[in-house]
């Protein structure tokens, strides 16, 4: 199952929702990380923007990153957090920035370009 | 009614970069200066646990084979930077049942083999496929750490120049050249703000303890430490909001362990903690309970957390500048905590030393605080 859509023109992370114990949560999962429930979990959109927790420009990782590159913790909508590659400039972020996902390279494995989402600051 | 359960022996190899030496004979080296340490010989050792994440299969077999250990139970454990600790935990619960009279536990990794950067996290993780590494892991709580208490890069700085001076007078250490605030936030950057002397070194590495009951202690001569507490946690899971500059994990896990030695952390005289980054000191200040929340910056820029502070933290240089060889770490910080218990610590002795905290976390999954947490407390 993918963890994004293309929604009103934009793009939306996919998580899951479970109707037991209300819990939104993301990734998708069959089985509800909190109350257990093996039976009404469902796909669900997170809410469109999130507020960034944490961030940090990364220099040095495995040859699949291309560095430096940006990650941050993204919190949503229903307490919902989520991490992932930033794009844009490091030096513009700030904590508490308001956060838009996006779609973009986030590794490289033998000669393919691996998309994914991403984050960016949403107004910019 | 259980059994006191005493630490009788204690040895370590080297801890540097050793890439022409296997883990076999690193590890053999902490296994015989243990042996050596505790007067026991090999006949003696009821049963062994062996603490590797990245040793691979039967590491604890491999290393004992060459010393004619075999034929009775090993068990080799794996949980990250917690392995060795882990063991160290079944170890004394045996001793304690009375299920085992002498047991070996032995650490061992060896880093060298992936040639140096981030350690190798598991693909099928989610975050680490999106990026993630340990480094960036730290530097966000720093980041975070940092928006919320205003403390500062110097006070990240300040951790790290406090390891250099006590690993300058530590024989075992892998770092041992003193550096300055300056040097420190000019060396180059690993994920901001973490540079790289605020960074753990890759290396290798073993240590190893033999635990006993109190009877075979007493007849060993030698005055005993004793294993006053040993605990194991694991993460919580969670997929929202958690403060990722605080630790919940090593608070609880903690918390456990004050509770069954009896003891708090007022009466702690050293520990030996979890510094893989120097934001991870700052923040076990105050999950350990030695300062209050958001204090952590201003313990070690008061200097208390230095040997000759009132709450000596890392002794040893701590992971910073000791070294991280992953398995070892738990038990090499036991290895520091008895020498310093025993009067053993030469140049770098804390004064008066009577109860020693160990403390050791890691394991990098997506949702949780860590994987594992052990702290163990040690009384003379």
């Amino acid at each position: 199952m993918p963890d994004w859509r293309e929604a009103d023109g934009g793009i939306r992370l996919v998580g899951a929702h479970c109707s037991a114990c209300d819990l939104r949560f993301f990734p998708h999962r069959e089985i509800c990380p909190r109350c257990g429930a093996l039976e009404g979990v469902a796909a669900a959109d997170l809410s469109p923007r999130g507020r960034l927790y944490s961030y940090s420009n990364v220099h040095v990782a495995p040859a699949q990153f291309q560095t430096p590159y940006v990650v941050g913790f993204v919190d949503f909508e229903d307490d919902v957090r989520v991490f992932g590659q930033i794009e844009g400039d490091p030096a513009t972020l700030t904590v508490e920035a308001e956060m838009a996902v996006t779609v973009g390279v986030v590794r490289r494995e033998g000669g393919d370009e691996i998309l994914g989402y991403k984050f960016r600051r949403a107004d910019r | 009614m259980t059994v006191r359960c005493a630490i009788v022996g204690v040895g370590m190899s080297r801890f540097a970069k050793q890439p022409d030496r296997t883990i076999e004979d690193i590890g053999r080296d902490a296994v015989l200066a243990a042996l050596k340490d505790a007067g026991l010989t090999r006949d003696r050792i009821d049963e062994a646990f062996c603490g590797s994440s990245y040793g691979g299969p039967m590491i604890g077999q491999r290393i004992l084979r060459d010393l004619g250990l075999t034929g009775i139970p090993i068990t080799n454990v794996e949980n990250a930077c917690s392995s060795g600790a882990a063991g160290l935990r079944q170890a004394c619960g045996l001793v304690e049942s009375g299920r085992a009279e002498t047991v070996l536990v032995v650490g061992v990794d060896k880093l060298t083999k992936f040639g140096g950067g981030t350690l190798p996290l598991e693909a099928t993780d989610l975050d680490v496929a999106n990026g993630m590494v340990m480094p960036a892991l730290y530097a966000m709580r720093a980041q975070r750490y940092m928006h919320e208490t205003g403390a500062k890069p110097e006070h990240l700085a300040m951790v790290a120049v406090k390891a250099r001076e006590a690993a300058a007078l530590n024989p075992h250490a892998q770092y041992r050249e003193k550096t300055t605030i300056e040097a420190v936030l000019a060396s180059r950057p690993v994920t901001d703000p973490l540079t790289l002397f605020m960074c753990c070194p890759s290396g290798d590495g073993a240590a190893a303890v033999i635990v006993a009951s109190e009877a075979t202690a007493k007849r060993l001569g030698a005055p005993p430490v004793f294993v006053a507490a040993s605990v194991l946690q694991s993460g919580r899971y969670k997929t929202g909001r958690r403060d990722i500059g605080y630790s919940e994990l090593t608070e609880r896990t903690s918390k456990l362990a004050y509770e069954r030695a009896g003891l708090g952390p007022e009466d702690v005289d050293l520990a030996e903690v979890h510094d893989a980054f120097a934001i991870a000191e700052i923040m076990y200040y105050e999950a350990l309970g030695f300062c209050g929340r958001g204090e952590g910056s201003a313990f070690v820029a008061e200097g208390r957390s230095h040997i000759g502070g009132d709450k000596p933290v890392n002794p040893s240089g701590g992971l910073l500048c000791k070294g991280h060889p992953i398995g070892a770490t738990g038990i090499a910080q036991v290895c520091e905590a008895v020498w310093q218990l025993r009067g053993q610590a030469a140049k770098r002795q804390v004064e008066n030393a009577n109860v020693a905290l160990t403390h050791c976390t890691g394991g990098g999954i997506s949702g949780f605080d860590h994987g594992a947490c052990a702290v163990h407390v040690l009384t003379r």
